[in-house]
């Protein structure tokens, strides 16, 4: 489906929150790399998928109504053969049907386990008075507890891509602390102007967060997303 | 449109006075005592005559077309009504100086929104309500009395308070602190805004630096588009209040939980290149540095002093605004060799030379050949005020010097007698940038530095 499509499906339902395979739809169509994201309604779609991708996948539980998917006990990840596959479809239905037993199931997503990267988050959100805000900053502690981020008004230039990736606290880890692989800045910051140009043209999208994006020596691929539509 | 606020060619006060102390007499004083060459008309039902001018009745009675009108009245009913007489006369521009509308909430509110109303079918363009206009060469509409004329200077001030943006207008103006050009006070703002009036003073061509206080931002998507133009070609001060770390929403996402009012104005000041002033007295003391320095290439600071351990509390307060101090070139240091009794290093302790050649001739020569070094962008001179500092800035041998040498310099007094203290910073004051502490000096020398290089890469 379009993004069009997609946000007038979400608009008809009344949705504000879009599942993981839709957000990754509309992000792909504004040229940035996801992880591809197959929906499976059932065990078998779950594992032929998962066969045609080739192990390890990830099998995550697919509901507009778990926002929540890990502690719904809704993710399982690494999961390394058919028998796994299966096991891990069960136990997803059974644990989110208990944590959320009105909640509409649609199935799971099953995605390749991505190669682990330099964990990063870029997010929009809405302010009142500036439109929409552009945020970059590394992933996992980083953001949750050091804040350590940067933020830029919508439309933003490469320069301004160039100052958010640059502009915060721990951009050293994105240049190979330690040994560890170098972030392609220069993907981060194409990723940035893509989402700037994507929300700019798109309106009716209140947040978006993609996190994490793994970062690679060459390249950078959102692992998960998050898209929340405005009040109408 | 906005030069019918700045230029008009007849104004007319509504609730003018003749009781001394009353706004409207103010007001109607204040436009008297500037360089403004058009018709006034004062508006009151009540009176013959005010200040020597004419009264008239009414809007309607006045002959001639009105350029602009400025209300000072008791309710905001009242002021409601005369919008509506301005727009059966025509008029497009009207300054709403009264409180007591959005700001109270309640009734205020729809008052308010019935002056936008008005305003909008009619096209007039509206300054305030709850402000004090303008205070420039040409003409003043602020409550404040004003002692005396504005300079044509080439700074603008626009504020949002009324009360303040007039004191400070006051203040500036008595004191000749700055090279003021106009001070704008835009209340609620609810129509004519920050953005109308940014653009509007990025465009004049004798404006160098606009310095802005805003509590509230009217429309931050355009403010950042249009600063971001403004600030590529002239400074642009800015100071928000009311920023706060807590996140304008119950957000659905991290990116939304984090973005907090605060960190979004912080980066909106980036992102345009904008001077961010933490406090009133910052606002005014940037701009007075932006308005008579020039800019320098980079950051790289020589620091002039006559006592040591000044030098090293500047150099630190140096490190931590992103200011460096680089060694002198070994010209410049083979020049001074006889100079000092060690070879010269940065800070630059002048002790040596003052015992070896005296202070006049020490300025003179010393300072400024470490001055011109090809290795330094800008100079923080630290001076104490004693009676041979007060005799070289009489003489405006610093004053002579910094031009000559043509980088930007701030100066920070320490210690010594007040009276000397006084006069150095009043006096050198209305030429230099002059601060009573080091770390205001560095702070916004640094901010000129950052600016200035910004500037360079633009221009790359």
């Amino acid at each position: 489906m379009t993004t069009a499509q997609i946000l007038s499906r979400a608009r008809q339902e009344k949705r504000k929150v879009l599942t993981e395979i839709e957000a990754k739809s509309i992000l792909g169509e504004a040229g940035i790399t996801c992880t591809p994201t197959v929906l499976a309604t059932s065990r078998e779609k779950a594992v032929s998928v998962s066969e045609e991708f080739g192990y390890p996948v990830v099998l995550k539980v697919s509901s507009v109504d778990i926002s929540h998917k890990s502690d719904a006990g809704g993710v399982k990840v690494g999961l390394k053969n058919r028998a796994e596959v299966e096991a891990a479809y069960d136990a997803i239905m059974t644990s989110c049907r208990a944590y959320a037993p009105g909640a509409d199931i649609e199935g799971v997503s099953v995605q390749p386990m991505a190669r682990p990267g330099t964990e990063v988050i870029m997010g929009m959100t809405r302010d009142k008075s500036f439109g929409p805000v552009l945020m970059f900053g590394l992933g996992g502690v980083f953001v949750e507890v050091l804040k350590d981020v940067a933020f830029r008004i919508v439309p933003i230039d490469g320069n301004d891509a160039a100052e958010m990736v640059d502009g915060i606290q721990g951009k050293k880890l994105l240049e190979g602390y330690r040994g560890k692989e170098t972030a392609d800045k220069a993907r981060l910051q194409e990723m940035l102007v893509q989402l700037s140009t994507f929300v700019d043209a798109t309106p009716g999208i209140e947040e978006i967060d993609m996190n994490p994006v793994f970062a690679y020596s060459d390249g950078a691929m959102v692992v998960d997303a998050r898209i929340i539509l405005s009040e109408e | 449109m906005m030069e019918l606020f700045f230029k008009p060619r007849s104004v007319a006060i509504v609730g003018a006075s003749g009781s001394p102390g009353k706004l409207g007499y103010v007001i109607v004083n204040n436009i008297k005592g500037s360089d403004f060459a058009g018709a006034v008309y004062p508006v009151n039902p009540k009176a013959d005559e005010i200040l020597g001018y004419k009264v008239y009745k009414t809007i309607a009675e006045i002959p001639g077309a009105v350029d602009l009108v400025i209300t000072a009245l008791p309710t905001p009913k009242m002021t409601v009504s005369t919008l509506e007489e301005c727009a059966q006369k025509g008029v497009k521009a009207v300054i709403i100086e009264s409180a007591g509308f959005a700001e109270m909430g309640g009734e205020g509110k729809v008052y308010q929104q019935q002056i936008v109303d008005i305003a909008k079918k009619n096209n007039i363009r509206v300054m305030g309500p709850n402000c004090s206009g303008i205070v420039s060469r040409d003409i003043v509409t602020s409550i404040y009395p004003m002692t005396k004329k504005v300079s044509r200077g080439n700074v603008v001030l626009i504020g949002q308070s009324g009360l303040l943006a007039a004191g400070m207008a006051s203040d500036i103006v008595e004191n000749e602190s700055l090279n003021i050009s106009k001070v704008c006070s835009i209340g609620n703002k609810c129509d004519v805004n920050e953005n109308d009036l940014l653009e509007y003073f990025g465009d004049q061509p004798d404006v160098d630096v606009i310095s802005m206080y805003l509590e509230t931002i009217s429309d931050g998507r355009n403010l950042t588009r249009i600063a971001k133009k403004i600030a590529a070609k002239k400074p642009v001060i800015f100071l928000s209040g009311g920023r706060t770390e807590a996140g304008a929403k119950a957000a659905m996402s991290h990116t939304g939980s984090i973005a907090s009012n605060a960190k979004i104005v912080e980066a909106a000041v980036k992102q345009t290149g904008m001077i961010m002033a933490d406090d009133f007295t910052e606002l005014k003391d940037f701009a007075k540095v932006f308005s008579t320095q020039p800019l320098p290439k980079g950051n790289r600071v020589a620091v002039i002093t006559l006592a040591g351990s000044v030098g090293v509390n500047v150099s630190d307060l140096c490190a931590s605004h992103g200011l460096e101090l680089p060694k002198l070139t070994a010209e410049t240091t083979e020049k001074l060799k006889d100079m000092f009794d060690t070879p010269v290093s940065n800070p630059v302790d002048l002790y040596f030379s003052v015992t070896k050649i005296g202070f006049t001739k020490t300025l003179e020569t010393t300072f400024p050949d470490a001055f011109r070094d090809a290795n330094i962008d800008a100079a923080v001179l630290i001076l104490a005020g004693f009676e041979y500092t007060q005799e070289a800035v009489q003489k405006k041998i610093i004053q002579k010097i910094v031009q000559d040498v043509g980088k930007p310099v701030v100066v920070c007094m320490i210690v010594g007698y007040n009276k000397y203290k006084h006069v150095i910073m009043d006096e050198m004051g209305k030429e230099l940038p002059v601060f009573p502490s080091l770390i205001s000096g560095v702070k916004a020398l640094s901010k000129l530095c950052q600016y200035g290089m910004r500037r360079q890469k633009l221009s790359a």
